[in-house]
């Protein structure tokens, strides 16, 4: 193919070499061709310094905020944190040694609840779309990626109008239901990609060898697939510790869980609440992150040690 | 299975006993339970979607009922007054929304491409292990740090500079009071950025190779490469970036309902404190009187879904378009 | 091998570990333990009336929701309760006085807490019979400010002014008006930031009728001279949610000015506005000042229950009781012992409270209306609960 003809399908105009200058190549000699690149040069490499300088300035000024956020956050902090901090139940203003163990104890239940629920149905419902392709299991995966894209405070009015109005009052159970309704789908999506790396021969190999569904599935296809499996879950967690609007229509009390603490704490003018509110912010990114972390690193390092 | 293997091999007639063993095993219980299993959990997950929709159109009804569709462009929120139309919170979230947009788009663009481009492989991966992690961090602690530290900034000095800067100054007129429709889009586009980030430079990685390398070897210089080929080849995967990274805008609520004022009426200016569906859900919420009120809100939930759900419909059907046309031009440039 | 198999076991047991393990300490730490059940424990404080058996035996927690208002008060009354009756666990949902007059309509919490008491068209939506309601608390409402650099000179305002600052015709702090009435020159030139409740609220209702009866222009501007919870000018200004966000507003901004119940502003240590009162004096809430608009409530019903803009020279205009809403009929008994003790403390030694925190405490011939409130309450068999 001629050179000139593949610049102009790939650039889409006929002045790819030659800067922003409207010259155009075709018809020209060759020659006249690599003079003006030549000629040029000097300005098409200043323009790529100046636009390599833009984009690193872009990913500076983007992510600054954020750690800008984190530095802040752990500035403020880590000065309320002590082991009372963990241990003692909140008091009212005034009285000296409250911690948010009922914050932590409350967050542990409604998220060990929810997984308790979310992640066998997950497991299943992937391990569903991963054996039976077809038209529902098409339908399945493409309703599990649009609720993942609903906002966390739809599904906290969802659960509030089926659960806390079905009970008539507000609950953890409510707020268990949320967080699993939330963390269903992401994990869905994870699991089954996760499985997606699984070679299907080993699979067709498990069920060729006259092994039930189940146990190809459970030694065969979970096993291999065990690093995307737990750090797609651990990200999914991470996920649901960090949701404030769910909670905020399902639990009446704001001492319930973390998030909802640092709401109502941070939003107080008292001195003493606001340090509440950065202690517990802290230890809630502590965790997020360590959650985090701890997914990307089992993830790698399983892989590593599967080859 | 060991003692069904070897059962086999003991029967005269191993493949008489294999299939023996078949049939047993597929009429036994373990094989049943499973496969029960994984039907329970796909039928719950389509009950649950069913049931989304059901509940929240059954508990809006009643306030769509009383204005009809009219519910979502109606001018007045006023529950003092039991006037409840959405209309002024839809405007104020796709106010907030394409601002936040307007600073997330270059920008994460720039950084993706810095990523993907030119960037040496360690810190690419360095960074974008970074941007995940940031992306994780809980909208309630981004909230918070809006408050208490982003709103006296920005009512004691970015908005009263923006407001003397000549030729802008017109969307930043009127008093700077620190929460606003600005401080709001700021929040959300500092939230959406790693999402953003990352999808691009997903999008602009995918871009093939031979297409970088025919124009490397024209003699563009990089930059024009990513100029001229990249971010023109990635179009439809950055487009896809854009309207997902909308999406997750649009749901973004707590952090913006303590930074934006909480005032249901059309922002005259940018400087001016506002309300989307988000904000005005969380912060009306516990106030609603039962029936209208709470109906009310509920109904707000469901235009909030609609809208969350058109837009990632857009969005993904724009991932598999883009996927289709990559894999099209794989198979036309060899 | 064992390892990968045991990862996703070991998920599933980590989550149920953890559940259980939470239930138990939650067990273990702060609620009460029913092997006490053994030992009867009296009313701290002694009982309502002389022959009862009132003691209470089983644990018992009794939910709450309500005014923003009161929370510092509850909080720190019904964890002090708690000490002394451990049985007993009182939790308390801030959430607006709205909410709590909805709440206890739907019969979903024990009691409820209202700054304004419920209108007849609320007390007509009651699911379970008639609706007690008790004043608990005698608090005020500040007007708390922000301008930095006028030291120690305190900003006195009269209902005009206050009424011009609220409806947006006074914008600036060094504006003639302001001078005039607070006697102070040296204001600066700073943007006035009014900041009303977003939410509907008691203290709002409280400024609404001091303006209305201070201020002609107020009440042309708001079209009606009758106040309403929700404030009337949302327009003008910033509005935030509860006291603890116009606090936390006010905090922050240079120039803003809003009101707030008074042991917000007492604890976040806010300059208050010096109110101009029935008899023409300025005066600043203060424990004193709101306890003599108090005293004036000789006749307190929950019809007749306004004690703002009082006479009397020391007292401040801006005063509000407390109404703690409870159905009469208790159909179960341990809850109704439970409220009814609770109440009890609340409104004898609990009061002692609430000086410290900003409040003023009841007034005797109120303290009386209330106990007799509390001996109302009635088993699900019309029999009095704490008959003498």
């Amino acid at each position: 193919m001629n050179r000139f003809r593949v610049a102009v399908a790939v650039g889409g105009a006929d002045s790819v070499l030659v800067g922003d200058d409207e010259r155009r190549v075709l018809g020209r000699s060759r020659a006249f061709v690599q003079d003006a690149a030549r000629r040029s040069l000097w300005r098409r490499r200043l323009a790529g310094r100046a636009g390599r300088l833009a984009c690193a300035l872009a990913l500076v000024v983007g992510l600054a905020p954020l750690v800008a956020e984190l530095a802040y956050t752990t500035a403020r902090g880590v000065r309320g944190i002590s082991f009372g901090f963990f241990v003692h139940a909140p008091t009212p203003p005034g009285i000296p040694g409250g911690g948010i163990s009922t914050a932590i104890v409350g967050t542990a239940q409604i998220i060990g609840l929810a997984l308790a629920v979310a992640v066998p149905v997950g497991l299943c419902a992937a391990l569903f779309l991963y054996e039976r392709p077809g038209r529902l299991a098409t339908g399945l995966r493409f309703s599990a990626d649009v609720l993942a894209g609903v906002p966390s405070i739809v599904i906290g009015i969802f659960a509030y109008a089926l659960v806390v109005r079905g009970l008539h009052h507000f609950s953890d159970l409510a707020a268990s239901f949320a967080i699993a309704v939330l963390m269903v789908p992401i994990m869905i999506r994870a699991n089954e990609e996760a499985m997606r790396t699984v070679p299907v021969d080993l699979w067709e190999a498990g069920v060729a060898l006259g092994a039930r569904r189940s146990r190809v599935a459970r030694s065969v296809v979970v096993r291999s697939a065990v690093p995307g499996l737990v750090s797609g879950n651990l990200l999914a967690v991470a996920r649901g510790v960090g949701e404030t609007a769910p909670l905020l229509f399902t639990v009446a009390a704001p001492t319930a869980a973390m998030t909802l603490l640092i709401f109502s704490e941070g939003t107080e003018a008292l001195p003493a609440a606001q340090e509440t509110a950065w202690a517990t912010a802290f230890v809630l990114l502590a965790f997020v992150f360590a959650l985090s972390v701890t997914s990307r690193v089992v993830a790698w390092g399983l892989t590593r040690r599967a080859r | 299975m060991s003692d069904q293997l070897s059962g086999a091999l003991r029967a005269p007639d191993p493949a008489l006993g294999a299939r023996q063993a078949l049939v047993r095993r597929r009429r036994g219980s373990g094989g049943r339970v499973y496969a029960a299993a994984r039907w329970m959990a796909a039928g719950l997950f389509a009950a649950l979607l069913v049931s989304l929709v059901v509940v929240m159109a059954n508990d809006a009804s009643q306030a769509f009922g009383r204005s009809g569709i009219g519910f979502i462009w109606s001018g007045t929120w006023n529950p003092a007054a039991n006037e409840y139309g959405a209309g002024i919170l839809v405007v104020g979230t796709i106010v907030t929304t394409a601002v936040a947009m307007l600073l997330v788009i270059p920008v994460g663009l720039g950084a993706a491409a810095f990523l993907a481009e030119f960037a040496p492989r360690w810190l690419a991966g360095a960074f974008s292990a970074a941007v995940d992690l940031l992306a994780a961090i809980p909208s309630i602690v981004v909230g918070l740090w809006g408050l208490i530290v982003l709103s006296p900034l920005f009512a004691g000095d970015v908005e009263p500079f923006l407001g003397a800067v000549p030729v802008v100054e017109w969307f930043f007129h009127g008093p700077a009071y620190g929460p606003s429709v600005l401080l709001a889009s700021v929040v959300l586009a500092v939230m959406t950025l790693p999402t953003m980030v990352a999808l691009s430079r997903t999008a602009l990685r995918g871009v093939p190779l031979a297409d970088r390398e025919a124009a490397l070897a024209l003699g563009a210089t990089r930059w024009q490469v990513v100029r001229k080929v990249v971010i023109p080849g990635a179009r439809s995967g950055v487009a896809a970036a854009i309207t997902l990274a909308i999406g997750r805008a649009l749901g973004e609520s707590i952090a913006v309902a303590m930074v934006i004022g909480n005032n249901p009426s059309i922002p005259h200016s940018l400087l001016a404190p506002g309300a989307t569906l988000g904000s005005a859900i969380i912060n009306q919420f516990a106030e609603a009187s039962p029936g209208l009120g709470a109906s009310s809100i509920v109904a707000l939930a469901v235009v909030l879904l609609a809208l969350t759900v058109a837009v990632n419909l857009g969005g993904q059907a724009l991932l598999r378009a883009n996927a289709t046309r990559r894999a099209l031009r794989g198979v036309e440039s060899k | 091998m064992s390892r990968r198999v045991g990862i996703p076991l070991g998920m599933t047991f980590v989550c149920l570990l953890t559940v259980a393990c939470s239930t138990a300490g939650a067990a273990v730490a702060g609620r009460a333990q029913s092997g006490l059940a053994a030992s009867a424990r009296p009313a701290p404080g002694g009982v309502l009336s002389t022959e009862t058996d009132v003691t209470t035996t089983k644990a018992v927690t009794l939910n709450g929701a309500g005014a923003n208002s009161i929370e510092p008060f509850f909080q720190r009354v019904f964890y002090d309760y708690n000490k002394l009756d451990p049985l007993t666990t009182v939790t308390y949902s801030p959430a607006g006085s709205s909410v709590g007059i909805t709440d206890i309509e739907q019969n979903t919490v024990n009691f409820g807490d209202s700054e304004v008491p419920m209108a007849a068209t609320d007390l007509a939506l009651e699911t379970a019979g008639p609706i007690l309601q008790i004043p608990v608390d005698l608090g005020g409402v500040a007007i708390s400010y922000n301008i930095p650099g006028i030291g120690k000179q305190r900003l006195k305002l009269d209902g005009p002014t206050l009424a011009g600052i609220f409806d947006g015709t006074i914008t600036n702090w060094d504006d003639a008006a302001i001078a005039q009435a607070s006697g102070i020159t040296d204001l600066p030139d700073l943007r006035i930031v009014p900041v009303h409740r977003a939410d509907s609220s008691g203290p709002g209702y409280d400024l609404d009728q001091y303006l209305i009866d201070t201020a002609p222009a107020w009440v042309s501007a708001i079209g009606t001279s009758t106040p309403s919870k929700t404030w009337p000018l949302a327009k003008v200004g910033v509005g935030e949610q509860l006291n603890t966000g116009v606090a936390t507003y006010i905090s922050q901004t240079r120039g803003a000015i809003g009101y707030i119940e008074y042991a917000y502003a007492y604890e976040s240590h806010f300059t208050n506005v010096a109110l101009k009162n029935a008899d023409g004096a300025f005066v600043v809430p203060t424990e004193r000042s709101i306890a003599l608009a108090g005293a004036n409530a000789t006749a307190l019903t929950p019809f007749d229950f306004n004690v703002v803009n009082e006479p009397g020279t020391g007292t401040y205009p801006l005063a509000n009781f407390s109404w703690t809403l409870a159905y009469r009929q208790q159909p179960n008994l341990a809850e109704g012992i439970a409220l009814g003790k609770l109440l009890y403390w609340v409104v004898t030694k609990g009061q002692r409270a609430a000086a410290a925190l900003g409040y003023a405490p009841l007034p005797a011939n109120v303290q009386r209306l209330s106990i007799l409130d509390i001996e109302r309450l009635e088993n699900s068999a019309g029999k009095k609960i704490f008959a003498s």
